[in-house]
């Protein structure tokens, strides 16, 4: 292994993709290379500086970090309770809407036609007169239950 | 970033809570304004009923009357054709259109108490079928029958409230 080669297989076994046969043929290059050697452990130690540098600065940055997400939090829940809120009017919407109707029904509603049944609370009638050009007219009381019936009978 | 997020996730301004509310109690107004009937004015209620012996149906609409019907004639079918209401005041004369070409006009007579007087005139074409004056209480009601109509006859329920 020349040490170009050997530099691409530090490189790999900093990254943990070094396959264990070349990490062999990487370890008798190093053993009879310093320059390689040198450059091995610098950057075998990169790692874990870096992750503590990560580390110290996420520290430093938590105050600041907690704080937003809490703002973030705060706005989610104002986001539902108006979620909320608009679902509760769209669900409760319908009512005004229906009594509009039944009233927009009751006022226009032609009054002239009338579907409910006939409850007569009297049958008492007094006929002043009767008369007819073309038909015979009777005049029937069958009691004071029954109403009075005037019964027209066209002339043939 | 704070700005940004903000304005991101800031909600819409609420609706006003009381808006429902407000449109039923405006409907609610609106009902109780509707037209009323004046205490000197009579509705008079004229339903025609095709009386036959074709089938023996009766008609529910007939309400309590459909067994006097049944007591007085001798058809086995009574069905409401057509039923309308006129309002009137004293004077007044309200035309009524019934079943094959036929009219009533019905004129409110002065009347004292709860006692309502009607002149009626029933008319086919340009034929007197009836003229008659008559007296009821409030809520009462006289039958007019006899005029032929397909199969059987027509009998006008008339009543005044």
């Amino acid at each position: 292994m020349d040490c170009r080669a050997a530099l691409r297989s530090i490189e790999a076994k900093a990254d943990g993709l070094l396959p264990r046969e070349e990490a062999a043929e990487l370890a008798g290059h190093l053993a009879g290379c310093l320059a390689c050697s040198a450059e091995d452990a610098a950057l075998s130690a990169t790692g874990p500086v870096l992750r503590a540098l990560t580390g110290i600065r996420a520290m430093e940055k938590a105050p600041a970090l907690d704080a937003m997400w809490t703002r973030v939090r705060a706005g989610i829940e104002e986001s539902r309770e108006t979620r909320r809120r608009s679902s509760w009017i769209a669900r409760w919407a319908w009512i005004p809407a229906a009594v509009a109707l039944a009233v927009a029904a009751l006022l226009f509603y032609p009054s002239t036609t009338d579907r409910s049944p006939f409850h007569p609370s009297s049958f008492d009638v007094a006929v002043e007169d009767v008369e007819s050009d073309v038909a015979t007219v009777a005049l029937v009381d069958k009691g004071e239950d029954l109403p009075r019936v005037i019964w027209i009978i066209e002339d043939a | 970033m704070h700005s940004a997020a903000s304005r991101y996730i800031r909600p819409d301004p609420p609706g006003r809570p009381g808006g429902p509310a407000y449109c039923f109690l405006l409907l609610l107004l609106l009902l109780a304004a509707g037209p009323s009937e004046a205490a000197d004015t009579v509705t008079v209620d004229v339903g025609a009923v095709y009386a036959s012996n074709e089938g023996t149906s009766i008609d529910p609409t007939l309400g309590t009357i459909r067994g006097k019907l049944q007591s007085m004639f001798n058809y086995t079918s009574y069905r409401m054709l057509d039923r309308k209401r006129r309002s009137l005041s004293v004077g007044e004369t309200g035309e009524f259109e019934l079943p094959g070409q036929r009219t009533m006009r019905a004129t409110l007579l002065p009347a004292q108490g709860d006692k309502v007087r009607l002149s009626i005139r029933i008319s086919d074409g340009p034929r007197n079928l009836l003229t008659t004056t008559l007296g009821l209480r409030r809520g009462g009601m006289v039958l007019v029958g006899g005029p032929s109509h397909k199969a059987g006859v027509l009998i006008l329920l008339i009543s005044a409230e």
